[in-house]
């Protein structure tokens, strides 16, 4: 099978280009093997990877055009020629790694952990079966970036617009019932850039491999805005 | 408008705006399948209707306030240097605010002539 491959390193090349390699398919073969045999082929080659089962998300690839992780994904469902580049829109490091700083900071930026105000219990905090269920489909997140390097309005404004996955967060603590920061929590997001850039082109729900909807979370957050403003 | 309330004010307006926008269309669309004015006057008296000239009124209100959304995150989006994205607001600002001033003369010529 026909595999183009884009290669660049900074330190050696002016320019990036595609290398095309021949990778004979064997039975079950995800598009991570594929890469793992072509850095036999070729040692040179880098990219991310590591748990191999969708579960770390280091290995997030742009594949004939869209965003998913390379380890789940069956070569058998790709069209060849597979066109395999790194996430769009992140500076490139080498060949298919990518920085993602921008990526974190953004998450960083929404406080992804709970919020106190009150004295902690001596024991853990209680939740009712029912507001335990609003986490559902929030806190799988593994952070892979697929979303986030999809979304036009991360391309454009990366240091300013929190992006699909930051976002998703976001509402997966405003969510919480043991969560008390809500109101700054919701400050924090006002004016135009951090929640407001997206456009709801819903690129991020087409691509998430956990299957999550960072655009439903983003309009929620804004339904909840709305509810405390009137 | 704050800095603050920049950005739940001009989404909810966006929304706001969209949904008059939607429901004029359909009933202009009804009025101009069902009675449309067939002469200047007939157009004349629809327009000078004291509630017809209301509606279209917050019609056109509607529509350049939406399109003032629209612009501005267009250009939020895609021009960055500040300099360039100040004057296009603005060149676009004094375009709809000239468009509605324009607007309103006339729906206000036919109410007074009706
Ligand atoms: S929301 Fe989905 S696509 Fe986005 S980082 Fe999390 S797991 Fe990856
Ligand atoms: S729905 Fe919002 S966050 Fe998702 S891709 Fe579109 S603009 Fe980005
Ligand atoms: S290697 Fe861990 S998610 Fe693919």
């Amino acid at each position: 099978m026909k595999f183009i491959v884009f290669r660049y390193n900074p330190d050696l090349d002016a320019t990036p280009r595609m290398q095309e390699y021949d990778v004979e398919v064997t039975r079950g073969m995800m598009l991570r093997d594929a890469l793992l045999e072509i850095k036999r082929q070729d040692e040179s080659f880098s990219f991310r990877h590591s748990c191999g089962e969708g579960v770390c998300g280091s290995d997030g690839l742009n594949v004939n055009g869209t965003n998913l992780l390379g380890c789940i994904t069956r070569v058998s469902d790709l069209k060849e020629p597979v066109k395999v580049r790194p996430l769009p829109g992140r500076p490139v490091i080498r060949d298919l790694v990518v920085d993602m700083s921008q990526f974190y900071q953004q998450y960083r930026a929404v406080e992804p952990y709970l919020i106190r105000r009150d004295p902690l219990p001596e024991q853990e905090i209680l939740q009712s079966p029912e507001e335990r269920d609003k986490l559902d489909g929030l806190y799988e997140c593994i952070m892979c970036g697929c979303c986030s390097t999809s979304c036009p309005s991360f391309w454009w404004n990366p240091d300013k617009f929190h992006g699909p996955q930051a976002l998703l967060q976001s509402w997966r603590f405003l969510a919480d019932s043991r969560d008390q920061a809500t109101d700054e929590r919701l400050d924090a997001l006002e004016g135009p850039y951090k929640l407001f850039r997206c456009h709801t082109i819903m690129n991020c729900v087409d691509v998430c491999p956990k299957h999550l909807n960072p655009t439903k979370a983003i309009g929620k957050i804004k339904e909840l805005m709305l509810e405390r403003a009137i | 408008m704050s800095r603050q309330a920049s950005g739940l004010r001009a989404w909810a307006l966006q929304r706001i705006s969209a949904v008059y926008l939607g429901l004029y269309i359909i009933y202009f669309l009804g009025v101009l399948l069902i009675c449309p004015p067939d002469t200047y006057e007939a157009w004349k008296a629809f327009v000078g209707d004291p509630w017809g000239s209301m509606a279209m009124l917050l019609f056109f209100s509607s529509l350049l306030l939406h399109a003032w959304v629209g612009v501005r995150d267009v250009l939020i989006d895609y021009v960055h240097p500040m300099m360039i994205r100040v004057t296009l607001l603005t060149v676009f600002g004094i375009g709809l605010i000239g468009s509605s001033f324009s607007i309103a003369k006339a729906i206000f010529l036919a109410g007074l002539q009706s």
